[in-house]
Order: C-alpha cells, then structure tokens, then sequence
C-alpha cells in the first residue's frame, strides 16, 4: 500500500467511494464520492490529538474490543499516515484542533465527488467474514465464544491485548481453546461453498500461535476435513500435530456455558473413533472460524458496476477454467476474493493475471469487436424505447431523428432487444430473424421425415 | 452443455443455436410448435 502510495504513476484515493461507472473499455469515466477525512494533508499521524479526544467509539480494526478516539488513525500501518474523524462520535469539543501544531484539523471539511477517466477497471473489492447468527454456537451469546478474526487481533503484537491471549468473560488466559471449522460454510443452510481452505490453514496457523504463546494449553480442532492444499500446506498441518495440537474430525453438536465459570460445554461426535464417541468436552475458549463472504458493501457498488455474480455472490469470472480474470465486460477484471474465496498467494498470482490482462489491453492502443452487434432499421423503428430498456449493457439510446441508436462496443450481440422489439425492426447482424425461422423450419422438416416427431 | 456433462437425450432433439438466451422470442417458440415440434427446451 505504501509502495502504491510512492509511486509517481498511481494516483490513490481514500475514503472513497465509485458512485458511477459510463463508458466502455478504454473510455470508462468514473464517478467518484470520497469522504471527508477532516484533516489536511499536513497531518503527519503524529497522535498528539488521540491523546486528548474524549468522545469514543468501539474500534472496529481491533473488533470492537478496544475502545477508539472520534479522531483515529485507522490502523497502525494506515496509508496516508493521516488522522481521520469519526462524525459520528465526535463532540467537537476542539481539543484536536487546539493541540495540533501543524494546523491539520479541520471541522468543515465537505465530501468531495469527481470524475476520472479510465482505460480499464480491476475488481479487488475483497472479502468480509461471515458473521454467525445471534444463539449460533453460543456466538453472541456466550462471550467466550469469538470469530477468527477476533482472535487474529488478540494475538496480534499490535492488537487490544497486545498478543497476550485472554479470554473475553474474566480476562484470564484460558487452559483450552477449541476451533470449529466451516461455520457458515460447507452448510447447505448456510453457504454451500468451502472458502477454499483458507480457515482450515488460518485455524492451524493461529492453534500454532496459541501453542507457541504457552504449550500447556490445549488447543483442539473440530474439522469436517482439513483442506491443506497448497505447496507446504500439508508439512504445516502435520507440524501443527506434531506440536501437540489436536484434530478431532467432527461437527459441533450444541455448545453450552458454565454460567459460574464461563467454561463451554461443547458436545463433539468423534467420527474417527472406532466407537463414534459423542462426548460433552469443556473448553475455556471457543473459535469459530467463519466462512469468506463477499464483502458486505459490494452490493451497493454493484448497482453501478453492473457485474454478473455466482450463485455464491462472488463475482463471476469469463471462464472458470480457461479465463479465471477478466469478467464478461471486456476492460473490467478481477483480483482476489472478490472472485471467491481464496489465500493471499492466490490473490496475488490473480492480480498479476488482471494487471497483465489490463496492461495488455491498454498498450495495444487499439480494441477490436467482432461484427455481432444489433443494428436497427430507422424506418421501422417505433422509437417505443423497449430495446433501451431491456439492454443490459445499456448499449442502445433513442433519438427522434434516427430511432434505436447501437453503440457497436457497448453492445454484445446477445439479442434481447430484437426478442423484445416489437416492430422487428432491429436484429443483430448474421443472426437475423429470418435465418432463424428457416432454421427452425428445415430443423422441423427433417424431423418430421425422420418420424422423430410427430 | 449437454455434452461436457455427458447427459442422454434423444436423438429427435434439435439444437439450434443462438448467442443467448435472451434472443429467443416467444415467436420462435410458437413458430417451432407450429412446424410440429412437440417441446421447446431454452437452455442456458
């Protein structure tokens, strides 16, 4: 992020939103609404203001379990190193302003919207965790019971307990930490996806971690089957064995908790024993390692962007063995988990691919389309409006003068609008009406001759 | 896509072919029905 921010031929934009996407490959022109930071480029993340902020908010890098100043930087290793205010949680009492020596602070900083011009567009609008229902393997309801991510942050150095793992009700370290994989994933009630293994290597890489912190606790994994695939995956996970980490295949049946102790009652079928033991085992923390989603604003991003998504809600590739970057909008590709559920390597491999892919679009200088494109006859055409309506790539626009006008890049020949005209009077150039119908007849004929058909 | 996953079906079927889906208007189907075709499957 920070080699992006150096570099002369990027220009970065935070805070900020695509309101608006027009245009075609090598014309696109997107509008842009970025968000009041309300301080000025000479803020140099110095902190001075935190130190004196006395509105706050739950942090939401550190889950919630921290609290956070209204005015904050939003992580430790933010790009810009700029100060940003939170609004919403701000008294503006004045005290960032009157403490910062370099003027920074400024209260009526307005949003901005503008547009910019580009050849190409890559995808990377990434992933969110999938949050468990209230009651849902006691999440929310027990507060030992916690997400991945929220453990991801208490062991990290930098994190609300500064690595020191502790659980949530009372604040001690726990004795034994239980992992549940595939919550909300493998689930036909939930998402029907496997993310792909990345919770199975995240779970093995953080119950690795908890050993490392103190040997003695007991870390157990509750897995339906471990994907460990990827160069150096499987010697991983027979390390994490090997140090004592135990793996019980099985699926949670109900979790309960020891009011007077904040322990959890985890009732386990262990499928691997000769028996199929179902045991209650008791456990001082429990992990629950969440399903990828895609992330929970790409919805809204989406109402301009217009992109086919899979029945999962990841984004839909060209091709999903052949073509796994570009999209089915020439010039628009993707880059990591907004395709699916996938590791950071994966990610990265991707957005080489899309980098390429756009590269090699743009420096050719010229783009060809084939000749499928609907053409309309302004002699027949009613001027009605129905084909601009049901274009999905908003290819055609209506004049008095000339009818149904075809924007020959934005159109793809698909064919909607001659389905849905009713005058006939457009029709996409080598699969015209009448090729069908003949079609159709000869088919019929022959069929009929063959006593196929009757 | 009947191929790539190796479904049977019977050898009175008639594909025709069309950019997409979207292209198939209800005229062809009633032109096809009209001719004696006894099912129109659109498939995608």
């Amino acid at each position: 992020m920070l080699e992006t921010q150096r570099n002369p031929n990027i220009e970065l934009f935070t805070l900020s939103e695509v309101v608006d996407v027009q245009g075609y490959v090598g014309n696109f022109e997107i509008e842009i609404l970025q968000h009041a930071r309300y301080t000025n480029d000479d803020c140099n993340g110095c902190g001075s203001c935190f130190e004196v902020c006395p509105a706050t908010n739950p942090c939401g890098f550190d889950q919630g379990m921290k609290p956070q100043q209204a005015i904050y930087l939003a992580f430790s290793q933010a790009v810009p190193m700029r100060a940003q205010i939170d609004m919403d949680a701000c008294i503006k009492c004045g005290n960032c302003q009157n403490v910062c020596e370099l003027h920074a602070v400024n209260f009526d900083q307005k949003d901005t919207r503008f547009k910019v011009k580009v050849g190409g567009i890559i995808m990377a609008t990434g992933w969110d965790e999938y949050e468990p229902e209230y009651g849902y393997l006691g999440y929310g309801k027990f507060e030992n019971v916690i997400t991945q991510l929220s453990l991801e942050r208490m062991l990290a150095p930098n994190g609300p307990v500064v690595g020191h793992l502790h659980r949530p009700s009372d604040g001690k370290p726990p004795e034994s930490v239980l992992f549940v994989q595939c919550v909300g994933s493998r689930d036909i009630n939930r998402n029907v996806y496997c993310s792909s293994g990345v919770c199975c290597m995240v779970s093995i890489k953080n119950a690795k971690l908890v050993k490392s912190h103190d040997p003695s606790i007991e870390v157990v994994v509750a897995y339906i089957d471990i994907r460990a695939a990827g160069k150096g995956y499987e010697e991983y996970y027979t390390a994490s064995r090997k140090e004592g980490v135990k793996f019980i295949r099985s699926k949670v049946g109900r979790i309960r908790e020891d009011s007077r102790t904040g322990n959890l009652k985890v009732v386990l079928e262990d499928t691997l024993s000769p028996d199929k033991t179902i045991r209650e085992y008791e456990f001082d923390m429990v992990v629950l390692s969440a399903a990828m989603m895609p992330s929970r604003t790409f919805d809204k991003l989406n109402e301009v962007m217009n992109l086919s998504k899979h029945t999962s809600g990841f984004l839909k590739e060209f091709h999903q063995r052949l073509n796994t970057v570009d999209t089915d909008v020439p010039g628009i590709v993707l880059a990591g988990a907004c395709h699916g559920p996938k590791a950071i390597s994966e990610s990265i491999m991707q957005a080489k691919g899309a980098a390429s892919s756009i590269g090699k679009l743009l420096s050719n200088g010229e783009y060809r389309i084939s000749l499928i494109r609907a053409i309309s006859d302004e002699t027949k055409c009613a001027r009605c409006g129905m084909c601009a309506d049901a274009c999905t790539y908003h290819a055609i626009t209506i004049s008095r003068e000339k009818g149904a006008i075809v924007d020959n890049i934005l159109c793809r020949g698909c064919g909607l609008c001659v389905s849905v005209c009713p005058s006939e009077a457009i029709t996409v150039r080598y699969y015209r009406g009448e090729q069908y119908e003949s079609q159709i007849d000869a088919i019929l004929i022959d069929a009929l001759k063959e006593g196929g058909s009757s | 896509m009947a191929g790539t996953i190796r479904a049977q079906y019977p050898a009175s079927i008639r594909p025709v072919r069309v950019l997409c889906t979207a292209r198939v208007s209800a005229d062809m189907v009633m032109r096809a029905f009209n001719r004696g075709a006894d099912g129109v499957i659109i498939g995608g």
